[in-house]
């Protein structure tokens, strides 16, 4: 026995389930705790709600997180969270979690045993939200990434953008390729969110993320409540541009195609964070 | 988690070289030189993605092409014997690491994820017949870098001992004014000598000098590596060409004359930290240090800041 079998043997189960659900050949859609425009978040929320879903399964964070400590974000003690959940359709498996700070790999390659060997699913989603250098007015895209190209042409006539790009790879492309390794179908589906959002909630980019995934898995969501803080979003932001000279001059630049200065877009997202957090 | 194996070359008896980065990436720089100098042939690699994370990310027109990781290759070579050398052939394993694994939590190897590397390479040391392994790293210490580094040796068996003392310009830690024969070797350096240990594997670490002042600096110190690989050859018996690390050496040290003199005429560090460092210049450098512990320590703190104070930028991740 080598020192690679004798760790195999030793390796222990991450997984502490709740519940034993069956399922039929589903889909995953997975999404981060942290995103731009809390897109990842919000998707998963009104997802999570429409399926009337319930944690299955979570996963033992101490090997992934310092828990040297808890992080106190609004005011409240967090705790990292990765959980898998089902609901009333047995075919989709919803996963949410903090991205883990230790043994990225280890995570990423447990989960896709898992949702592979006991869930049996035939493809995975993940949500995330891309930062860009467009006004809330313009509409938004949705760039993704598959690991196949048979998925990737099954994908076409809905909508999304390829992407190309080279660089530091964040969680998502990271789980993308450990699928690929296992023969898992994958996309990563980025919305564009205006960078001037980032730190608040975009709600057109949220709509439309969920607008892919309602047409996707017929999931009959109704986005009146959406639309309705899109509006309310966006005159809060008129508003502002009629007050606010600066304000307008920015966002008209970034309407016309053009870019911003560092300085030009650290004010613009300081006076839209302003306004959208005191909703003055 | 995996060795991939391109070739099996048929080695015996061999000797293993690791490298890896660290403080003025002098190991490293020494082995990688060697092995090129050897024209050693890639034949293994480690599977890096359990110890590291990804550090680029290709997508085309949609598709996840490959991410690339930190790279940790072995190579061989095979020594003829000749008139001029040794009077049998001699194997050579070259492991060279991009990165130590540090967890996330330490700049420098420790914990499960190095002891697995650690022991990964040993295992491929001992499929491929090894008997004796070098690492190689750096010693911080007071010396001025207008001198020539020494090299401190540490084996992990007494009856290494003997050997080491047949090396140039090399000392053991019990010759170390001050040291009282003891230390610590941080990182892969150190703990695969300890491994090996266990496995009842030879193994030596061979360091070369640095002054304290340059322990954080960006740049490679190429002069201490040097001063490794003159004991290397002397090891091998073989003569190596080490022009270009000679050409390297002149052109970081122009770098370091240059920021040490905007230091001093920009006011960047106080008047008695620059006279230390200089006091240095005109020491002997064999013999104990001419400034103490807490001189060192006041001048480290100083110029540790000024090379940390390249903020990192903004980066996208996709």
């Amino acid at each position: 026995m080598n020192f690679l079998t004798r760790k195999a043997a030793k390796m222990k189960n991450i997984f502490k389930f709740s519940e034993q659900p069956t399922f039929e050949n589903p889909s995953l859609i997975v999404g981060w705790d942290k995103d731009a425009g809390q897109l990842s978040q919000k998707v998963i929320e009104y997802i999570n709600k429409k399926i009337k879903s319930r944690s299955f399964c979570e996963v033992e964070p101490a090997d992934f997180f310092s828990l040297a400590g808890v992080t106190i974000e609004k005011n409240m003690a967090q705790f990292p969270e990765v959980k898998f959940y089902c609901g009333q359709r047995n075919d989709l498996v919803v996963f949410q979690g903090g991205e883990p700070i230790f043994e990225r790999y280890r995570f990423l390659n447990d989960i896709s045993d898992l949702v592979q060997s006991y869930c049996k699913i035939k493809n995975l989603y993940t949500i995330s939200g891309t930062i860009s250098s467009i006004a809330h007015t313009d509409s938004r895209k949705i760039l993704a990434v598959y690991n196949q190209q048979e998925f990737q042409n099954q994908l076409a006539g809905f909508g999304l953008e390829d992407m190309s790009w080279e660089g530091k790879p964040a969680i998502s492309s990271f789980l993308l390729w450990v699928a690929k390794r296992k023969g898992i179908p994958g996309v990563s589906l980025w919305t564009q969110i205006p960078f001037y959002l980032a730190a608040s909630e975009d709600f057109q980019a949220i709509k439309l993320t969920l607008s892919f995934l309602n047409q996707r898995f017929n999931l009959e969501l109704d986005f009146k409540n959406l639309d309705e803080q899109i509006d309310e979003q966006n005159k809060k932001i008129e508003q502002l541009r009629q007050e606010d000279p600066e304000t307008n001059r920015h966002i008209a630049t970034l309407e016309s195609g053009l870019s911003l200065s560092e300085e030009e877009q650290f004010e613009l997202i300081k006076s839209v964070n302003e306004i959208l957090e005191t909703g003055d | 988690m995996a060795v991939k194996l391109y070739k099996k070359p048929k080695l015996k008896d061999s000797i293993m070289f690791c490298g890896w980065p660290g403080i003025g990436n002098i190991g490293i720089l020494a082995i990688d030189t060697l092995k090129g100098l050897l024209k050693a042939k890639e034949f293994a690699e480690l599977e890096s993605w359990e110890f590291f994370d990804p550090q680029k990310v290709s997508i085309d027109n949609g598709l996840l092409r490959y991410l690339e990781f930190p790279s940790n290759k072995f190579y061989f070579q095979r020594l003829k014997a000749g008139p001029e050398r040794s009077r049998r052939d001699k194997d050579l394993i070259f492991f060279i690491g991009q990165q130590q694994p540090t967890e996330g939590r330490t700049r420098y190897a420790q914990g499960q994820k190095a002891y697995e590397m650690a022991n990964l390479v040993l295992d491929v040391a001992e499929k491929f017949g090894c008997h004796r392994v070098y690492t190689s790293g750096a010693a911080v210490t007071q010396i001025h870098h207008v001198f020539k580094p020494r090299v401190w040796a540490v084996p992990n068996k007494q009856e290494l001992i003997k050997d080491i003392k047949q090396y140039r310009n090399t000392i053991l830690m019990s010759e170390i004014e001050g040291k009282g024969d003891q230390g610590v070797i941080t990182g892969l350096n150190g703990l695969l000598l300890g491994v090996a240990k266990k496995r009842g594997l030879e193994a030596i670490c061979l360091m070369g000098e640095i002054p304290y002042y340059l322990q954080a600096a960006p740049w490679p110190y190429p002069k201490a590596s040097k001063s490794v690989l003159e004991v290397l050859a002397k090891i091998l018996d073989v003569t190596l060409d080490l022009s270009t690390l000679d050409e390297f050496t002149q052109r970081i040290e122009r770098s370091i004359d240059e920021f040490l003199e905007s230091l001093y005429s920009t006011e960047a560090i106080p008047h008695e930290i620059r006279d230390e460092i200089e006091r240095l210049r005109h020491a002997e450098p064999a013999g104990p240090g001419p400034i103490t512990d807490e001189e060192q320590k006041k001048i480290m703190e100083h110029i540790d800041e000024l090379f940390d104070q390249e903020g990192r930028k903004n980066e996208k991740y996709l």
